[in-house]
């Protein structure tokens, strides 16, 4: 039937579109553990990444760089993309709204003021590990957006509406109470919070990696496997009922998990903006708006994207520069010239 | 199949909308719910469907309470065509459709459901449009689409608010025929809130009109629709003529019908430009 035909050659291009996304990460990941101030050429990583396998390492110096320095960066990028890309396209899938990403719950707003309070209790209190606990109070600040709405949920019906407003109105809050925290600090504690503000990979060791990774996935795992439901949600709440998914129920179960996975990664990082808006337009650009293709999709761009992004960051500046600051520059003029060539059609046909 | 709507009542805060509805209905018929615009059409669809939960009484379908059919459940029974479409993001139209096979989907049954999704689009005459984005539609192609992710839920009662209100009047006769012999061929209750009172008139089995929250009237379209009725219920002065057994509803204006005559072609204010 021609019909069923057309429909699976979209797919297949589709899937070719993550296929694709992936090898490029691969290639990509080596292209990061070849830049940075100490110069090893690209066939020389794939020399001491082998090498570091089979323990016949020859240079102890440019080894210690690639694999304790450079590789935990590059593979926390690919982690920190594809959950920001991965959450921005659930969060507007479910809700509706383009204008929706991971921090649409102020989520990054609620890990700046926990990380805020802890780099002024730090500069005031001896405590035992200052880093842990900024990291700490970063991921339980974040997760109050989420037990609002919860809470906010077994009072009134909870919309999506009320789940944005109540979100930014979270994002005013906490950034009011930073810009207090800010008005009051020192000028040490000032340049600490901001430099946490910007969102940077370069604070990533191997120490880094396990917690965020194994959260992300099985958040990343579970929004999979709600795919159908998240899908179902785009037809409107009426008609999501009408098809057999509670609205209410998918949203905060769903908004649960996003928050979670996100404070994970944004309680080590800081906030890297851009990925989790505009990844999942970029992917849906590709593969349509479709969950079952999007957020595979969404993932993959989304790590490549910071991958990338992260390694141009790198040979920015006489020291590098902040993540956030280049994927935005980069990105937002990349996305708009896509959107004016893609006009409304799929960018993948 | 049997629903039987027992004494709801439904209200938002003080303002009652629905009062005391009764009513007992099998398939295979069409049921046209008709009733001037805010007199609680689609609050009664909406607590046929769980989307609203009566203040009081029940909904029963096969004799189980609405409340205690899992929505999963309840939605391979009962399928909703909205009054209109959200179409937020880009979606084909198959992805659209096919979102109507939820209740039933497995992580296997995506060919099954494609066969069913493709003979829906080809029943409505809309299989050119699969792999066209819903955005790229026509507002009456919307509607299609939109039955058609309603039909592929193979509910055995299907609720449509407005079906055809953006239909020109071949497919508004087409849409509704369609429903009228899908009720039959598959022995479904087709239950359709209709402004088109003639449309609705000659294709349905039954009528109901609402007024004022209350069932007004219901019965066969010749009981339902006459020019005491519409008189009552929608304050409008109308003839009501025979066309092949059913009721058709010629709507007057006396004031305007005695005052204005028709302009004569030599006064016309618009002419066409030769």
């Amino acid at each position: 039937m021609a019909g069923k035909e057309d429909y699976y050659r979209a797919v297949r291009k589709k899937w070719l579109f993550v296929l694709l996304c992936a090898v490029m990460i691969a290639v990509a990941l080596i292209l990061a553990l070849s830049i940075g101030m100490y110069e090893i050429g690209f066939a020389d990583c794939y020399r001491i990444l082998i090498e570091h396998i089979t323990g016949n390492i020859t240079d102890p110096y440019a080894d210690d760089i690639v694999i304790n320095t450079r590789l935990p960066i590059a593979l926390f990028a690919i982690i920190v993309g594809a959950v920001l890309a991965l959450g921005g396209a659930v969060m507007q899938t479910m809700l509706r709204n383009p204008l929706a990403d991971p921090y649409t719950m102020g989520v990054s707003s609620g890990a700046l003021l926990g990380a805020s309070i802890a780099i002024v209790l730090s500069s005031t209190l001896p405590l035992f590990n200052e880093q842990w606990v900024r990291i700490v109070m970063a991921f339980g600040f974040s997760l109050i957006p989420a037990m609002v709405i919860l809470l906010f949920s077994f009072k009134r019906r909870v919309t999506s509406t009320k789940i944005i407003l109540i979100g930014i109105a979270m994002m005013y809050i906490f950034s009011a109470i930073v810009q207090l925290i800010m008005i009051t600090a020192s000028e040490e504690t000032l340049a600490e919070i901001y430099s946490w503000r910007v969102g940077t990979l370069a604070l990533t060791t191997w120490e880094t990696i396990p917690i965020p990774l194994a959260i992300s996935i099985v958040c990343g795992a579970v929004l999979m496997f709600h795919y159908r439901r998240i899908n179902v949600m785009m037809a409107g709440t009426k008609s999501a009922h009408s098809m057999g998914v509670d609205p209410e129920r998918t949203i905060l179960v769903e908004i649960t998990i996003v928050s979670l996975m996100t404070a994970a990664v944004v309680c080590f990082t800081g906030t890297i903006g851009f990925v989790g808006l505009v990844g999942p337009h970029i992917a849906r650009l590709f593969v349509g708006s479709d969950t079952k293709h999007l957020l595979p999709a969404a993932a993959v761009f989304g790590g490549l994207f910071l991958l990338l992004a992260n390694c141009l960051a790198r040979v920015s500046g006489e020291y590098g520069l902040p993540v956030g600051v280049i994927s935005a520059i980069i990105g937002c003029p990349l996305f708009i010239f896509i959107l004016i060539r893609m006009r409304r059609k799929s960018a993948w046909r | 199949m049997r629903l039987i709507i027992d004494g709801i009542e439904f209200g938002y805060s003080s303002t009652p909308v629905l009062k005391d509805i009764t009513l007992d209905a099998n398939g295979p018929q069409l049921l046209s719910i008709i009733g001037p615009n805010g007199v609680g059409k689609s609050t009664l669809i909406h607590c046929i469907n769980r989307i609203l939960s009566p203040n009081k009484g029940t909904v029963l379908i096969d004799g189980d309470k609405v409340n205690d059919i899992s929505l999963k459940d309840l939605a391979k029974k009962v399928g909703y065509v909205p009054y209109s479409a959200n179409d937020t993001f880009p979606l084909s139209v198959v992805d659209t459709v096919l979102m109507g096979r939820h209740p039933h989907a497995t992580y296997k049954s995506l060919d099954k459901d494609l066969d069913i999704v493709y003979d829906t689009l080809r029943l409505l005459d809309i299989e050119d449009l699969a792999m066209r984005n819903f955005d790229e539609l026509s507002a009456g192609q919307h509607q299609k689409v939109m039955l058609a992710r309603g039909l592929v839920q193979e509910p055995e009662i299907l609720l449509l608010d407005e079906p055809t209100s953006n239909l020109d009047i071949k497919h508004q006769m087409e849409v509704t025929r369609i429903l009228r012999d899908l009720s039959l061929e598959k022995g479904i209750l087709v239950i359709m809130i209709s402004h088109d009172l003639n449309i609705a008139s000659k294709y349905s089995d039954t009528m109901m009109m609402l007024f004022g929250g209350s069932i007004f009237a219901i019965g066969t379209p010749s009981e339902v629709i006459t020019k005491e009725n519409i008189k009552a219920v929608y304050d409008v002065e109308s003839d009501v003529i025979d066309v092949h057994g059913r009721p058709h509803l010629i709507m007057l204006d006396e004031e305007f019908d005695s005052t204005n005559k028709p302009l004569s072609p030599d006064t016309y204010a618009v002419k066409e430009k030769r």
